[in-house]
């Protein structure tokens, strides 16, 4: 032990070092907030210095609208709403929904056209959460729950439901996994096929006519995803497009003129309000996620089926067209919650931090208590006075709801407000308290004297916007903006990492110089710098998103490139010719692999247009190739045992013997559950009794129990040590095949021809390695450290993991995996299996893989220093992991150089989030693995080598 | 033409690298003319028939000059040369070919025309001219190509310009995956652009070589 930690205590300072680094880095770059459990409740108001009068109304606010219908659609831009005339250009897309500006010309007190301005990450998912939620959706919301993004945080469907109301909803299903149990009636249509432009749309049309003539709902949202679609396949400016919002004018003219029908006293429509609003904006090409002017802005158009008298002007913040008599105002999406909610007269939800908007409010609201023939343009002091002092309460609740969740919150998150920002907020909120207190009571004392209390409401209105605002403000700094300090922080100290990790490789390089050569001539291999030149290309190509997407496909290239290089120095060796060949063919295969990934992420991408169709080319007859898909990995998981079986078949150490019968025993019960899965042969009824879950858990089972053995044994026997090389190599395959059988099985079929692809890549890379130095230095027996082949083998990982049907999105996660062997979800248990089926091959295989170099005896490796392998061993571990590490850091790099580009959050940090765990995971992986190899090794030989260190 | 077959070693004087590397050129330049003014195509929008032009022009005159360079000129004819170049033709294509499948060029039937005629040009330039030299001698080949020790400007002449054209089209394929959404990025057309641009750089280092071999050689005679 005491040797190991000469070696051990690099690999511990850096992964020390990654891990605070990438902490500090995520911290400013991943923005996360903290999702709270609670909820608001009509009783809490009483704690609230706000209510006046408590019996007047049922809940929070007096319900102003009894029936509302959210007609949501998606990618809206806000120049398909407005006029054109409010652009300086007419494009063909514009003035398409004519309805809406008909409407909001013809009736301007009734009906509004708003700018809506969101938030970014401008994503489906990410917006319906903070519409409905009033908050501000992060990349992660800590609290997530796994799998499903059904959202726990307080909302206002979640208030609805709470409050007796009853809503429907069609379309995008987007809304049923966010709220799985909520909606009385719900028809909701797959979101992902983004080619098909009509599914979810006319599923849509198809009910929502017929609801508006049903009592049965309160609320009712619809959510049209055409545009959206169009948007991603054909851009902007196309006629799908064009056709996808003419469409939806003839919808919104339909309803409406429905809605207008039934509006009159007594009618079901009668007191209804219509919103049609999009939940994000798009590019012109289609694409959203970002933060740019296009993407953030989207409309909302509000349409009360009453005469309403309009706003005074000081809360009239619309610009106006005079010419077409229509005026726009600007509101942010994160006012929609609390708006909303106030006008249905329900609790706000309790983590919403928007402010009641007062153009929307005032669309709906004051109609209780106001005569047909009167509107406060006719001077009419007190109904204003009234409208205001009930907005002025609503505000009141709206503040005193905010303050309560931002104590809440910074009192039970970890990553809370600064305490000035803290501070400011009580300042400004008690002020406006003392206000509104004394407001009060003059304004129920002096009831009728307008003259004074007018003002006073304004300003206590004014006073606390301004607290909302503030507050508003504070919360986007915290939850939408970068904070460059720490990113730039994080990536000092992952430099400062990297520095340390050359460090580390040059001491293992002269201990193992200074033992071995007395005199090396150039000090640079040509290994070395095609090395160096790769792993710089590699990580200049994650700056593109291009390259990121095809990321598997430019490592193949890059593989097959080492491939070629080797082929030559074998040509030039004529030597090892057929292990080049065959590497080169693997490298092939892998790639056809990885086309196939990527044909099945081009299905469900947003990214990726249709890019391989040749696979739709090959006819093969269906039966013949179904026989084939089943056969072909059964054969494969023959062979990998039976070389399991050779490896050991000499060996006398006696754990590994069990531990390796133990996997042929797991890829026997995994070809036993492939069959049975199957439908080709009769078995399937057979084991039907047998239960198909029993034999992945027992499979589970088995590595479990190798696992221990190996970990534990060796403990207690300090045994037979005889041979090092042979030692290290029946441990190698111990290990590895302990971890196999668990990883083929959960990566299904096509785990078992990938373990036997990068087993026999493994072999040829072992054959290969070092040919090159051979010819350079031409002195037979001296093995210089050759980067190469590492650098070949954390290629090939990733290639694996590409080839492997994963790539570095959430989509790319296998969730099917998570359930081999499990029927219902635990979180824990599931985790841990969806991270071996992610990283098993490209991560866990790959680093206890990584002997290989050492424990075979090459041709071109014949060291004669036993005692140097520990070294060279410990050498290959740091390449290794400086590779993950460069490779991470250029991620981190480009990550930063690329927060403000459109698919930040759609593929840079997804990427960056997998090659950061990723990291860590190698560097514990490599920790362990050392700490495995390398017990019992350095007591016997090399004490004097490790004096050296 | 004649001049150049009465020399038989695998010396020979700056002015001819300089007279075969210009032909290859405008050969090829001619190919690009034929195509653009003749039959109005283009690489960008009809790299199929355009390349089958190119290599079509550029490997007879390949052949025809490389030939007269061929070793031992007593052994082997003039036209034993050309049918080795002839020969050299399919098999560098095939070998070319499953390079850039090892590389990552698309696979499917629809790509299989583009790929053939890519693999020819790119035969043509590699492997063709060796092939005329050496024909089957391996010894050679060994010597230019696995271990890239080329003595003399005649070798020189075969390596450089191969070689060039392979790291061209392997440069040239990076563009390839980029969302720019152009026309030639499709395969095989900015591989061929990066290899002929390869082709072309290699021929102008082989032919500066030239020169100053042959600057040494006369310094040395002189001294």
């Amino acid at each position: 032990m005491w040797g190991w930690w000469r070696f051990g205590k690099w690999t511990v300072l850096i992964m020390f070092l990654h891990i605070i680094a990438i902490l500090i880095f995520t911290k400013g770059f991943l923005l996360t907030r903290t999702e709270l459990p609670h909820s608001s409740h009509c009783s809490d108001l009483s704690q609230s210095p706000c209510h006046s009068s408590p019996s007047s109304y049922p809940c929070w606010t007096k319900p102003a609208v009894d029936r509302l219908i959210i007609i949501v659609l998606d990618a809206l831009r806000f120049d398909f709403v407005a006029p054109s005339s409010f652009f300086e250009e007419k494009q063909p897309w514009m003035d398409k929904l004519k309805v809406l500006q008909r409407m909001a010309s013809e009736n301007p007190s009734s009906a509004k056209i708003f700018k809506a301005i969101a938030d970014p990450p401008t994503t489906s998912l990410q917006r319906l959460k903070g519409l409905t939620t009033g908050a501000l959706p992060t990349f992660i919301d800590v609290g997530n729950s796994f799998g499903a993004p059904a959202i726990v945080e307080d909302n206002f469907i979640n208030q609805l439901i709470q409050n007796g109301k009853r809503v429907v909803m069609m379309g995008d299903d987007t809304w049923t996994q966010l709220f799985p149990y909520h909606f009385n009636k719900s028809y909701p249509y797959p979101s992902f096929n983004v080619k098909d432009l009509n599914t979810v749309d006319n599923g849509c049309i198809e009910h929502l006519l017929p609801s508006l003539y049903q009592q049965d709902w309160d609320v009712l949202i619809a959510h049209f995803l055409g545009v959206d679609h169009a948007g991603h396949i054909h851009g902007v400016d196309s006629t799908p497009m064009i056709e996808k919002l003419e469409q939806y004018n003839a919808v919104l003219e339909k309803v409406i003129k429905e809605l207008q029908n039934q509006s009159g006293p007594g009618k079901l429509h009668e007191n209804s309000l219509l919103l049609v609003m999009g939940d994000h904006g798009q590019t012109l090409n289609g694409d959203h996620g970002g933060g740019s002017p296009e993407e953030v802005e989207t409309s909302i158009f509000a349409m009360s089926f009453k005469d309403l008298p309009s706003l005074p002007s000081e809360f009239d913040s619309s610009s106006c067209e005079p010419s077409k008599n229509i005026c726009i105002s600007s509101i942010p999406q994160l006012d929609f919650a609390v708006t909303v909610s106030s006008l249905l007269g329900v609790p706000f939800p309790f983590g919403s931090i928007g402010r009641v908007n007062p153009e929307l409010y005032a669309l709906a609201v004051c109609s209780w208590n106001l005569d047909d023939d009167k509107t406060w343009n006719n001077q009419d002091q007190t109904k204003l006075e009234e409208w205001l002092q009930n907005y002025a309460n609503v505000l009141c609740i709206n503040s005193w709801q905010v303050k309560r969740y931002i104590d809440v919150y910074s009192a039970s998150s970890v990553i809370g407000f600064s305490s000035e920002d803290l501070f400011r907020i009580s300042d400004l909120y008690s002020k406006a308290d003392e206000n509104w207190s004394y407001t009060k009571n003059l304004s129920s004392y002096k009831n009728g004297s307008s003259n004074t209390s007018l003002p006073l409401l304004k300003r206590q209105i004014v006073a606390y916007s301004n607290f909302l605002s503030y507050v508003a403000e504070l919360a986007r700094s915290k939850w939408t903006e970068f904070n460059l300090k720490m990113m730039g922080t994080g990536i000092g100290i992952m430099l400062l990492s990297l520095y340390c990790h050359t460090l580390a490789i040059k001491k293992l390089n002269k201990s193992y110089g200074v033992s071995l050569l007395s005199s090396r001539d150039s000090g640079v291999s040509f290994g070395l710098m095609l090395t160096f030149f790769m792993v710089l290309i590699r990580a200049g190509s994650l700056l593109s998103n291009s390259y990121i997407l095809k990321e598997g496909k430019a490592a193949n290239f890059l593989l097959a490139t080492t491939g070629i290089m080797t082929l030559r120095y074998s040509l030039m060796k004529n030597k090892m010719l057929i292990e080049a060949a065959i590497f080169l063919l693997l490298t092939f295969v892998f790639r056809i692999a990885i086309e196939v990934g990527l044909y099945k992420q081009a299905a469900t991408s947003q990214f990726m247009g249709s890019s391989s169709s040749w696979m739709l080319g090959i006819s093969i007859s269906q039966s013949l190739w179904t026989y084939m898909a089943e056969i072909v990995p059964i054969l494969a998981l023959i062979i990998l045992g039976y070389f399991l079986y050779k490896s050991i078949s000499s060996c006398r150490w006696g754990i590994p013997k069990y531990v390796i019968m133990g996997t042929i025993l797991s890829y026997f019960l995994i070809a036993l559950h492939w069959i049975s899965e199957s439908n080709i042969l009769d078995l399937a009824h057979f084991l039907k009794g047998f239960g198909k879950n029993c034999i992945p858990r027992t499979v589970y089972a088995i590595t479990l129990v190798q696992l221990s053995l190996l970990a534990i044994v060796p403990m207690f026997s300090k045994g037979e040590t005889s041979n090092c090389r042979g030692n290290l190599f029946v441990k190698m395959m111990s290990i590895l095949s302990a971890c196999s059988s668990t990883i083929i099985i959960l990566q299904g079929k096509q785990g078992a021809l990938v373990a036997l692809g990068s087993l026999l890549a493994g072999y040829c890379m072992m054959r290969l390695q070092g040919i090159e130095q051979h010819t350079v230095s031409g002195t037979a027996g001296i093995s210089i450290l050759d980067p190469l082949p590492v650098f070949q083998w954390s290629l090939l990982a990733v290639c694996l993991l590409f080839a492997s049907g994963h790539w570095c999105a959430f989509d790319g996660l296998r969730y099917g995996a998570a359930f081999v062997g499990f029927d219902e979800f635990i979180l824990i248990p599931q985790a841990i299996l969806l991270t071996i089926d992610t990283f098993g091959f490209s991560h866990i295989l790959s680093v206890f893989g990584l002997p290989l170099f050492v424990a075979f005896p090459s041709p071109f490796n014949q060291t004669k220093h036993k005692s140097l392998f520990p070294i060279k061993l410990f050498w290959i571990f740091m390449v290794y992991g400086l590779i993950t590490a460069i490779t991470a850091t250029a991620t981190i790099l480009c990550v930063t150089i690329q927060r403000r580009h459109l698919m930040v959050w759609g593929l840079f940090a997804p990427k960056f989030v997998f090659d950061v765990v990723g990291l860590i995971l190698t560097d514990f992986l490599i920790f362990v693995a050392s700490v495995y190899y390398f017990n019992g090794v350095e007591d016997h030989i090399g004490n004097a080598e490790f004096r050296r260190l | 033409m004649k001049e150049l077959e009465k020399n038989p070693q695998s010396t020979i004087s700056s002015s001819q690298v300089f007279f075969i590397h210009v032909c290859c050129g405008l050969a090829l330049a001619a190919g690009f003319w034929v195509a653009h003014h003749v039959y109005s195509l283009n690489l960008v929008f009809d790299p199929t028939k355009t390349l089958c032009l190119i290599w079509a022009i550029e490997f007879p005159v390949v052949i025809l000059l490389f030939s007269c360079c061929r070793q031992k000129p007593e052994k082997c004819s003039y036209f034993t040369a050309i049918a080795r170049g002839l020969l050299g033709l399919p098999v560098g294509a095939l070998l070319n070919a499953l390079g850039a499948l090892a590389l990552g060029a698309p696979v499917g039937l629809q790509y299989l025309e583009k790929t053939v005629n890519w693999s020819l040009l790119m035969s043509s330039f590699t492997f063709v001219p060796t092939a005329c030299v050496y024909g089957s001698s391996w010894t050679d080949w060994h010597r230019i190509f696995a271990c890239t020790k080329p003595n003399g400007p005649l070798e020189f002449m075969l390596c450089l310009p191969a070689h060039g054209a392979v790291i061209g089209a392997w440069f040239g394929a990076w563009p390839m995956p980029l969302d720019w959404e152009r026309p030639w990025q499709d395969w095989p057309i900015c591989v061929s652009y990066g290899a002929i641009a390869g082709y072309v750089v290699g021929m102008v280092g082989s032919f500066g070589l030239a020169l100053i071999m042959h600057a040494g050689r006369k310094q040395l005679k002189a001294e």
